[in-house]
């Protein structure tokens, strides 16, 4: 079982960071994810310190297998209470969960979270402890559950506007997401996150009254990608280099010029360049039949791990093939790199204007940041 | 009508070396001879293997221009084109 994780926000009108923060650790070798929300009381960057304070404690707790209980516990200890609101300085929500679906999760003062399987919500046994006012619940999720978790700003968006008094509420939007998976069963949660922020934001006519933010885990199958990059080091691989990709059970992509000539080359089809398309700043795509998406080799992969970087997928216009590149990944799970090591001669040349990084420098910083920063499988094969 | 065939590199090389403009070399053609070409784009068209040529590359009907430009181009197939008629 694949954990799609990913999460948004919107500040507060007027506030630059948010007060909500989400962070999350896929922890490999023991077959584990943990996710965190935490709501810093008020705004700004004050709240924003606080959630972050309160999400690293809950995540560094629970991620070095402290029961979540205890970890719970210690976190309300450390936690400030407002001297006017007698209320913590922030709220937190834990997920534990394992690939096999044995999922926890601890909630402590925000919004409830919910579970859905496929299009319905999942009723989960949750035991509230009075005293320290933490709940617990736990249930198996599996394949095609989805845990969204939001801060109030979303549940209380539109508060206060004549058609909703007391605003969203979680009924509508238990509504609006259950009709949101009818039509859509396996929106990512990519898609999902922004589509519950943007309608809470709407709620607020796009000037949000808190901080809005919104995560969701997607248990699904995972979705297999394949990049290949580089002609391999021994001229004779050229044709199980081709066959290793042809037979990949899944999503293909080949990022080079030279690499697109050695598969048109075996495959015996021709690669057409797309020239409708294009824009200074990076070659155009090209299209060989049988495989998904032709880019460009070490241009095109150093300006997609500047956008997975900096997360700014939203900002760059999205034929740009960079920007393809990028999205291919993020919708994809499982990414594997077959990375040629031939070195190219003719970017050994002095004369070249810019430093064309070495291909491998590339991609073993992609394969980090969808690693880290996406929780993504990675697997990187030299030939 | 004959048609007199460009290809453009798109390759890396012949992209950082000066070619980023070449692809949309189609925007630049007088509009009344655009039915008298046809432009096509390879990921590599192999000169750049040859250290005595200058980058970018292109080829209109199989002769190779080394250095080339937008306005190289445009020029020579406006030439080719006069001289067909
Ligand atoms: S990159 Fe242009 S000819 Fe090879």
């Amino acid at each position: 079982m694949f954990i799609d994780a990913d999460y948004g926000h919107k500040p507060k009108l007027g506030q630059i960071v948010c007060g909500d923060v989400f962070m999350n650790e896929k922890i490999k070798n023991e077959n584990r994810l943990v996710a965190v929300l935490s709501d810093g009381l008020g705004s700004g960057i004050k709240a924003n310190i606080l959630a972050k304070m309160t999400a690293s404690m809950a995540l560094n707790f629970t991620v070095n297998n402290q029961p979540l209980e205890r970890s719970a516990i210690s976190i309300k200890q450390t936690l400030p209470i407002c001297e006017v609101r007698k209320i913590a300085f922030a709220t937190f929500t834990i997920v534990d969960t394992e690939f096999d679906g044995f999922t926890r999760i601890i909630e402590y003062g925000n919004p409830q979270f919910v579970v859905f399987r496929r299009n319905q919500l999942l009723a989960l046994k949750t035991v509230v402890n009075a005293e320290n006012e933490l709940s617990v619940s736990e249930f198996n999720a599996e394949i095609e559950d989805r845990i969204i978790l939001f801060s109030d700003g979303v549940s209380q968006s539109g508060i206060g506007r004549k058609d909703m008094p007391f605003g969203w509420g979680n009924c509508e939007m238990i509504k609006y997401i259950q009709n949101k998976l009818t039509h859509n069963p396996h929106i990512s949660a990519k898609d999902l996150q922004k589509t519950i922020i943007s309608r809470a934001s709407l709620n607020d006519n796009l000037k949000p009254q808190d901080d809005t933010s919104c995560g969701v885990l997607y248990f699904r199958t995972p979705r297999q990608l394949i990049l290949c990059s580089g002609p391999p080091y021994d001229k004779n691989k050229d044709a199980q280099m081709v066959e290793m990709v042809s037979n990949f059970p899944g999503h293909k992509v080949i990022s080079g010029g030279t690499t697109a000539q050695i598969f048109a080359r075996e495959l015996k089809r021709p690669v057409e360049v797309d020239l409708s398309n294009v824009s200074p700043e990076l070659p155009p795509i090209a299209t060989i039949e049988g495989i998904d998406l032709v880019t460009e080799g070490i241009l095109t992969l150093g300006k997609s791990a500047e956008i997975l970087k900096n997360k700014e997928h939203n900002g760059v216009s999205s034929n740009n093939p960079a920007m393809l590149l990028s999205e291919t990944f993020l919708n994809h799970d499982k990414i594997t790199f077959l990375i040629g090591t031939r070195i190219n001669e003719a970017h050994q040349d002095p004369k070249m204007p810019v430093e064309l990084e070495i291909r491998r420098n590339v991609i073993k910083k992609i394969a980090y940041l969808l690693e880290k920063k996406y929780l993504k499988e990675v697997e990187i094969k030299y030939i | 009508m004959k048609k007199h065939k460009v290809t453009i590199c798109t390759g890396t090389l012949c992209h950082v070396m000066g070619g980023s403009e070449l692809p949309a070399l189609s925007q630049f053609i007088p509009p009344q001879y655009l039915n008298q070409v046809e432009i096509k784009g390879s990921p590599c068209i192999n000169h750049c293997k040859n250290q005595d040529m200058k980058p970018p590359f292109a080829e209109i009907d199989g002769d190779i221009f080394c250095e080339a430009t937008i306005d190289k181009l445009v020029k020579e197939l406006i030439k080719r084109i006069e001289n067909d008629s």
